[in-house]
């Protein structure tokens, strides 16, 4: 028992770094109705000002503190809502996370390029405390905390309690929930919504600043992503707490940190057991929590209840354009990628043909996303996971059954689908950001527990791949991949036009209507989400053979496929064309910046920026381009005649509007 | 033309006459920028220049400083191409290509290297990924670089015969060996404590260590936790229960983050026990820590910059490093070694030096030493074996500084018998120089 009590309180100092990070989660979803991934990159922010006040500058640290976490956390806040989060606050919740995702990916690189910041490009070790003796330790009895432990219980437990006060008994407090329920329903009982929102977010803000500022000594050096692990972590913690409850947040975070210690203290070191579940503890609850919490199973997202009102979002240029402008793009499109494949097979150098098949292997694998999120509207952030399970199954099943590579290449693809299939019989009744959350979680689990397993991965050299001897030449396998991509991009789009098509663009306009009708949304779901997993799952078998390994680290990470998602929204996750052109995006544009002698983190502030417009225009960029532009083309031809459509022969007729992700049935996430 | 293959003829002469390392010498001597050497045609060399180019993960998330390899290699052939001979062969010696993987791109990379940087050799290569090590092993291009990565030939698969590391090229991630269980006996340890994250690399690396108690039970591990994951900051219950067992030496396979932040909870906790960092010589890194590292063990395979009676090579590079205003740290020191390897292997190959004799010719040495930087390496068998002895260089962290420690003036290296491991724990290492 004393052991147990030991590991007990062992367990609390950490579980309240988790009950901070959750906490602060917490208060940012109640209060934006965003919930924001970026709150560790908001979080990295203020704690690289504070170091470079402290260290780099001398500053003492009281007003290092206030600098960092009083001004720069609020501004950056206020700088969030002014530029960005108040054109959204009607927007689906998806659509906010998706734009959180990419401010995540893109703000730390935005700093380390700040002037004075460049002292992020390298190693930063010992990020100050804000405590003034960092060498203090203060012994209670057998127990031993030092003093940036002593402020973050002091900080957590004040922040707790303001923060609760807050919103049970204030005008503010009560103003901010209601702005995130529904602005325009505010306004109308005369509060000025923006005001609201615009404290909202320098108040979460805020809170972050101090978390950072908290957090950093935990590590010893000052990096983006050991922020975003921890609140990665937390997240279990505000599942815990509903996302919306702060005391059950605080709770939730001082019962991981405990759980944490007890399962230290008591799983057999080095046992199968104690290494897959020690470091997959965070995401093990978060995952079991979304399937399983009551107070998360029932739960409705926060939505503006007049954005059902709100007039649904245009439908696919390609759907709306007159005959003879489709043909000229079919005819012009052919003749591109003649002459690509023609310039690829015989005139660029082995380098760029590299570089070509990544973007073709890429844009099937980005296929996944455009069934995923393009046609059923969900969001996924697991499709890396997917890939790997088929990278790992072509490369394994090759290698210990000695079987056809090809052979081994699609069973890993169908090993992907039934795992996609599996995970989403579970998840899919979540439906919105807690379906990204699960998949989230199940991306770090299989990160966790699988990717480590000799059998899984190789271990310390990447699972060999052998490449069919037909396949031998660079050249010839870019036929290859180009032949697949062909045939997966015929597959989607059949599916699109058919039948589980249409009942995913139903179920996206109402899911009520939907089944109303008699269409089953979970069977549409969990046939696209299974799709969705085999495509990535092929993508990833098609990466393994092009190199020779199945390596997860450099090509499936968590992160990465963050990433992914977000030059797939940002280019366009409808069509096709958009997942095609997001591959020719991620292996050309780390080219281009090179060209231009600009640094590769610019691809990263390039997406990450790219991602915050998918709340506006959730087709993508360049397919809201594309349709401002046949517009004018098409005002230029018709120009003196009737608009196009009035004779219907002239357009090629355009399939009912889908309905955005969720925008225009607020419940249709759910 | 005939008397430039009598010039080449005579060098393969004296090469083969000599042995190679009285022979480079005068090879160089011989290499006056007067005289005429004979046309080269290989890829990246012109009459007046070789260019060379190398990848490293500049941008990575670890924040580690690996394009300071770059700097090395640069240092180096400024040394050389401001030497007597103005480069090698009539040839300036230059780093044309400077590749940055990002972490996730270095087979990529290693592509752009191959096929459009046109470059004799590749050098360094200074990766957390290597996963480009198959196209340079098929391309038979000279390559030299950090050994850090299991591509660079290991006990799953051997190495190409043209990947160079910068102390061998094999490791034998999960072997024995006599170093820690001899350290542990040298301190007197008796209770091991040891820590590794859940990822591969570090989970092998700690299968070696309890492979070497297993063998030599002069000490016992008393604590055992691999299931750590990477980036971990919560060690509290670990270091309680070590407290609990009277570990008093702490051994890791972890990076500098997982050793802070394991020493600070030591500290903490007040766990007196020793702390053994095999990958921590990093003078900033620990002089801001000093209070936590106090007393512990850094292990290097190459010559600290601290020690007192320093090789040629160590002064050439501490000279040079200054000279051209960069820092000296072990990123620097594996481009510095790569380079030398590179011009060692490229004189001994010849004026009408090729790719494939170049490798050939580094192939052949079977005591390379960076010119005292470096324990022999014995490269006809360090592709795809241990070598007979185990060298390396302990250091103990005394007030934020590297002391060199158990060597002997000249011979800071303390050197064990490694293939095939004996039965008996050795009382003595033997030093080397």
């Amino acid at each position: 028992v004393s052991d147990l009590i030991n590991y007990v309180i062992l367990g609390i100092p950490f579980g309240c770094v988790f009950a901070l990070v959750a906490v602060g989660l917490v208060l940012t979803y109640k209060t934006s109705g965003v919930f924001n991934l970026a709150f560790g990159a908001q979080a990295f922010v203020s704690a690289a000002v504070f170091y470079n006040t402290v260290t780099n500058h001398n500053w003492p640290l009281l007003p290092a503190f206030i600098v960092s976490v009083l001004i720069v956390a609020p501004l950056v806040g206020l700088i969030l809502d002014r530029a960005l989060y108040r054109y959204l606050r009607t927007a689906p919740a998806v659509a906010k996370l998706v734009t959180s995702i990419g401010l995540l990916i893109a703000i730390p690189e935005i700093v380390k390029l700040l002037p004075d910041f460049d002292f992020l490009q390298s190693s930063v070790f010992n990020p100050p405390t804000i405590w003034p003796n960092p060498f203090a330790y203060y012994h209670f009895g057998d127990y031993v905390l030092d003093g940036n432990q002593v402020a973050t219980l002091i900080s957590t437990g004040v922040a707790v309690l303001f923060l609760s006060v807050l919103f049970r008994y204030t005008t503010i407090g009560l103003q901010m929930r209601a702005v995130v329920e529904s602005p325009r329903m505010t306004e109308l009982a005369g509060i000025n919504a923006d005001r609201v929102s615009a404290f909202s977010w320098m108040l979460s803000s805020t809170f972050a600043g101090l978390a950072g500022v908290l957090l950093a000594p935990l590590f010893a050096q000052l990096s983006a992503p050991n922020f975003t692990i921890l609140l990665i972590a937390a997240i279990a913690a505000a599942a815990f707490g509903r996302l919306t409850s702060i005391p059950l947040a605080f709770l939730g975070g001082i019962l991981l940190g405990v759980a944490q210690g007890i399962l230290g203290g008591y799983l057999p070191a080095d046992s199968i057991l104690a290494n897959g579940l020690r470091p997959s503890l965070p995401f093990v609850a978060l995952f079991l929590l979304l399937l399983f919490w009551p107070g998360l199973r029932h739960r409705r997202e926060i939505v503006d209840p007049l954005s059902g009102v709100d007039p649904p979002p245009p439908g696919l240029s390609a759907e709306k354009r007159m005959r003879l402008l489709t043909y000229t793009t079919w005819g012009l499109g052919v003749v591109v990628i003649a002459v690509g494949v023609y310039v690829a097979l015989f005139v660029v150098s082995s380098f760029w043909l590299l570089i070509i098949t990544k973007a073709v292997i890429f844009s099937l694998i980005f296929l996944s996303i455009t069934v995923i999120t393009g046609m059923a509207g969900q969001i996924s952030l697991c499709q890396a996971s997917f890939a790997a399970v088929g990278s790992f199954g072509t490369a394994q099943l090759a290698q210990r059954f000695d079987l056809p590579v090809l052979l081994t290449m699609v069973i890993g693809a169908a090993m992907a689908a039934i795992v996609g299939g599996l995970l989403a019989v579970p998840a899919l009744r979540l439906g919105g950001i807690f379906l990204a959350l699960a998949t989230l979680a199940f991306a770090l689990m299989f990160e966790s527990i699988f990717v480590p397993l000799d059998w899984v991965s190789g271990g310390v050299l990447p699972t060999k791949v052998p490449r069919p001897t037909f396949l031998g030449s660079d050249r010839t396998f870019l036929l290859f991949a180009l032949a697949l991509l062909t045939v997966v991009s015929i597959v989607v789009i059949l599916v699109r036009k058919g039948t589980t098509g249409r009942y995913l663009d139903a179920l996206r306009g109402s899911e009520t209507a939907a089944t109303s009708i008699g269409i089953n949304p979970a069977r549409a779901r969990v046939v696209a989400f299974a799709l969705s997993a085999g495509i990535a799952g092929l993508g990833g078998g098609l990466l393994a053979i092009q190199e020779n390994q199945a390596n997860y680290t450099a090509n499936f990470q968590v992160l990465l496929g963050l990433l992914w998602l977000v030059i797939v929204v940002t280019i366009g996750a409808r069509t096709v064309e958009g997942a095609v052109q997001a591959g020719l995006a991620i292996a050309f544009v780390p080219e281009i910046l090179k060209a231009l002698g600009l640094s590769p983190a610019y691809q990263f502030i390039l997406f990450g920026l790219g991602a915050i417009t998918y709340a506006k225009h959730p087709e993508g960029i360049l397919e809201y381009n594309k349709r401002r532009s046949l517009e004018a083309v098409q005002r230029f031809l018709t120009r003196g005649k009737q608009p196009p459509g009035a004779e219907g022969g002239e357009v090629v007729p355009a399939r009912p509007e889908p309905a955005t992700v969720g925008a225009a049935n607020p419940g249709a996430n759910r | 033309m005939r008397g430039r293959r009598w010039v080449a003829g005579l060098a393969s002469l004296v090469i083969a006459a000599g042995g190679l390392a009285a022979v480079v010498p005068t090879a160089a001597g011989a290499d006056a920028p007067s005289q005429q050497f004979p046309p080269v045609n290989q890829p990246g060399v012109t009459p007046t220049e070789i260019n060379v180019g190398g990848v490293t993960s500049k941008t990575n998330p670890l924040g580690g400083d690996y394009a300071s390899a770059f700097d090395g290699v640069q240092a180096y052939f400024d040394m050389v191409n401001s030497s007597k001979d103005k480069g090698v062969y009539g040839r300036k010696l230059k780093l044309t290509s400077k590749r940055d993987d990002q972490l996730g791109n270095n087979r990529q990379e290693v592509q752009g290297l191959i096929s459009e940087d046109n470059v004799f050799a590749v050098l360094p290569v200074a990766s957390l990924l290597f996963s480009g090590a198959d196209l340079l092993g098929q391309s038979g291009i000279p390559t030299f670089g950090w050994n850090i990565n299991a591509e660079w030939g290991s006990e799953q698969a051997p190495g190409a015969p043209n990947l160079f590391g910068e102390r061998g090229s094999y490791t034998c991630f999960t072997c024995a060996s006599q170093t820690l269980p001899w350290l542990a006996q040298k301190l007197k340890a008796k209770k091991i404590g040891l820590l590794a994250y859940q990822v591969a690399q570090s989970s092998d690396c700690a299968k070696g260590v309890q492979a070497a108690f297993d063998k030599y039970s002069s000490s016992k591990i008393e604590f055992v936790d691999t299931s750590l994951a990477f980036g971990v900051t919560d060690l509290s219950s670990d270091v309680s229960q070590m407290k609990d067992k009277g570990v008093d030496l702490v051994t890791t396979c972890m990076d500098n983050n997982g050793t802070l932040t394991l020493a600070k909870e030591m500290k903490k906790q007040g766990l007196n026990a020793v702390q053994y960092l095999p990958d921590a010589y990093n003078q900033k890194f620990i002089s801001d820590n000093a209070p936590f590292f106090q007393g512990s063990y850094a292990l290097t395979f190459f010559t600290p910059f601290e020690l007192k009676q320093k090789p040629a090579g160590l002064k050439n590079f501490q000279k040079w490093m200054k000279k051209d205003g960069f820092a000296q740290n072990e990123n620097s020191m594996a481009g510095w070694i790569n380079a030398d390897q590179f011009v060692t292997g490229l004189k001994a190959a010849g004026p009408d030096f090729t790719r494939q004799k170049v490798v050939d010719a580094i192939n052949a040495e079977k005591s390379y030493t960076a010119n005292g930087l470096l324990a022999p390496i014995d490269w006809s068998i360090q592709h795809q074996a241990d070598p007979p002895d185990g060298c390396q260089v302990l250091s103990k962290v005394q007030n934020g500084k590297f002391v060199p420690s158990f060597g002997q003036p000249g011979k800071p290296f303390v050197c064990f018998q490694l293939n095939p491991l004996p039965d008996q724990l050795q009382s003595q290492p033997t030093n080397k120089s």
